[in-house]
């Protein structure tokens, strides 16, 4: 009978949902990310990220007097998966903006489909410079390429912590390969030498073989740029191989259950990321507050990208007055948001500048932040 | 040199590792012709469990291990009972499927239930470099490489000796004459399957407490052991851990002399030439049915 009461009530507030839709009565945000699969992880940290800013919108009663709603699709990180994905959002849900869909080349392939039906699409994750190099006008970036990351922290690492032999180690993918030829290219022009370029699957449980190449080259500081699952496997195995080699991260390094799953052996590790949960900014506490009491973890980098994507659209839709899409894009421009990690705009090409990214020193649990920078252009 | 034997012993812990993440694929589909694609799911509900006994409530690890072993042994029984009985005797065709949808079910309730952050089983040995000459290896897998040897060696044991393995070959060669002489082969199909997903379950708990688990990564674990299972024959004891330790070495050697980006090729390569030059792998015994 209860089982009976429940389902009742259920299927009348799916019902009732229906209904509002219908009435138009909120205002809906499709979001794309890869909810199974290699990358599913981050791509549910970012989700993570964008429910707290909801229940934050919806708390200040939503935006144009209506509540937001959320419709949040698995696109897997997949090309095809992702524009399935986008094509439902925007024919079924009439969602009014997107925003997704983590791996480059799946946000690449979303980016005709949201140009041709005039939908706002927004990135927090995607990080291949060619991205808004396409001419997209709907296009937005809420975070650093590659190059700005590389032009930001080449210096530091050759000049700093002093690497002049270099191994280069990536994810096999858009991502790994594009970190790994940038920053060579920036510190190779600062003097440091090669000496090591691999590459690795996603979901490598085994590195010792990566790991003795790297003892074997010689090379006295290594770039690594991958997530979390296969970062924190890499620098295990390289603590258990005694390897004391100096690492330097880039991916999502900084993040606490990196920090868990790694446990001593990420000590010393230096990272770059666009976000750490002890950023020191206006905004930084009250969000690792709110999301620690949500989640029961420190946010991430990926929670914090979510976390803004949501609230620039939100924003500009609110600044816009309407819904309409080239509105809401004109506002999108216009666009001068404060986040935990800095200040957001845009430039002609959809790229954000003015947020800060920083070096960290992994210690004990706590990235410590020994550089920042500001992302300019 | 010294690379070459660092990259060497690398090859061989993770070839025993791969020869025991297969074993229980081998058996199921040697003694059973059930090609199991759950196998991988399978890995991964031995890694949980592993985690949450060992991690989260903090059991000890050899009882956790245990514990394991037997909740994927009662596990795998329903599971032939309940579902691949119903299929049985129709070809291979629908246990495929039904493994398939198996292993997808098993995924998303694992990702339901844990959610897709990647975790360890928490391992009492220690992880610090041994050095041993010139190659460094740890406790933790030196005390696994041995943990499987056990494991491999008693699976064989027991169906090479006792009266259950020599009534499961019975079954595998002729199930009618088998229930001629009184064996009853709906229990005997149970325990084999039994058998896989204890082996499967054992492999994940182990092998989980030096890599993480998390429930997507199966599918990697069943594409891989498919390459050992190949290799070394469908069936074959000996060829798994054959199969295991080739798949491991050719992976190291290509890794650490050429590259590292495509080492996943390496064993579908190997598949492929198999394929060609012995489609039975190196150690099958062209078993067909009577």
């Amino acid at each position: 009978m209860q089982l009976g009461r429940s389902l009742f009530t259920g299927l009348l507030g799916l019902t009732l949902t229906g209904a509002a839709a219908y009435a138009d009565d909120t205002v809906k945000i499709g979001v794309i990310q890869p909810l199974t699969g290699s990358v599913a992880y981050n791509g549910t940290t970012d989700v993570n990220g964008i429910k707290l800013a909801l229940s934050e919108i919806n708390a200040k009663g939503g935006v144009l007097g209506k509540k937001v709603e959320l419709v949040v699709e698995d696109g897997q990180c997949q090309p095809a998966n992702s524009v399935n994905a986008a094509e439902k959002l925007i024919q079924r849900d009439k969602v009014v903006g997107l925003i997704g869909a983590f791996c480059s080349s799946a946000t690449l392939a979303i980016m005709p489909v949201a140009q041709s039906n005039k939908i706002p699409f927004i990135t927090g994750v995607s990080s291949a410079p060619s991205l808004t190099e396409k001419g997209n006008p709907w296009f937005f970036r809420a975070t650093e390429t590659d190059a700005l990351l590389a032009k930001s922290f080449a210096g530091i690492l050759v000049h700093q912590l002093k690497l002049k032999k270099v191994a280069y180690i990536g994810v096999n993918d858009d991502f790994g390969r594009g970190s790994v030829e940038e920053f060579e290219k920036q510190m190779t022009a600062l003097g440091a030498t090669t000496v090591m370029k691999e590459y690795f699957e996603h979901g490598t449980t085994d590195f010792y073989t990566l790991l003795t190449k790297l003892k074997a080259s010689g090379a006295d500081g290594a770039f690594v740029s991958a997530e979390t699952q296969d970062g924190s496997t890499f620098v295990k195995q390289k603590a258990e191989l005694g390897l004391d080699t100096k690492v330097f991260g880039v991916g999502s390094w900084a993040t606490a259950d990196f920090m868990k799953l790694a446990g001593t052996a990420a000590n010393g590790i230096y990272a770059a990321v666009p976000y750490a949960s002890t950023m020191k900014t206006p905004k930084n506490d009250a969000f690792v507050k709110a999301y620690e009491e949500q989640y029961k973890v420190a946010p991430g980098k990926y929670s914090a990208a979510g976390y803004n994507t949501l609230h620039i659209l939100v924003d500009a839709i609110a600044r816009a007055g309407s819904t309409d899409p080239d509105k809401v894009r004109e506002a999108l421009h216009k666009t001068n948001y404060e986040g935990p990690n800095g200040h957001f705009e845009f430039d002609d090409k959809g790229q954000a500048t003015g947020f800060t990214v920083v070096l960290v020193q992994l210690e004990n649990g706590v990235p410590n932040v020994t550089a920042s920078n500001t992302i300019e252009h | 040199m010294d690379l070459f034997f660092q990259l060497l012993a690398n090859g061989l812990v993770t070839g025993t590792f791969y020869a025991l993440s297969a074993l229980g694929l081998t058996l199921v589909f040697g003694l059973m012709r059930v090609v199991n694609f759950a196998h991988g799911e399978l890995y991964v509900i031995g890694g949980l469990l592993g985690w949450a006994l060992t991690a989260v409530l903090g059991w000890n690890y050899f009882l956790t291990l245990f514990v394991v072993i037997l909740a994927l042994g009662v596990g795998g029984y329903l599971i032939d009972q309940v579902l691949i009985a119903r299929v049985r005797g129709q070809g291979e065709e629908p246990t495929i499927l039904l493994t398939i949808g198996l292993s997808i079910f098993i995924a998303n309730t694992a990702l339901l239930i844990v959610g897709t952050t990647p975790v360890t089983v928490a391992s009492p040995f220690a992880s610090k470099p041994l050095f041993l000459g010139p190659v460094v290896i740890t406790q933790a897998r030196l005390m696994l490489v041995a943990v499987c040897a056990v494991l491999i060696a008693g699976a064989n044991l027991l169906i090479q000796k006792t009266t259950l393995g020599r009534a499961m070959r019975a079954t595998f060669q002729d199930a009618m004459a088998a229930q001629l002489v009184g064996i009853r082969t709906a229990h005997i199909y149970g325990i084999t399957f039994a058998l896989g997903a204890m082996l499967a379950g054992a492999a994940g708990m182990l092998l989980g407490s030096i890599y993480v688990v998390e429930p997507t990564i199966g599918g990697v674990i069943s594409l891989k052991a498919f390459v050992v299972v190949i290799l070394g024959g469908m069936g074959s004891f000996a060829g798994a851990i054959v199969g295991g330790l080739i798949l491991g070495i050719a992976e190291a050697l290509w890794g650490g002399y050429v590259a590292t980006g495509y080492v996943d090729a390496i064993g579908f390569a190997l598949v492929i030439l198999t394929l060609l030059v012995r489609p039975y792998g190196l150690f099958s015994k062209r078993a067909e049915r009577a």
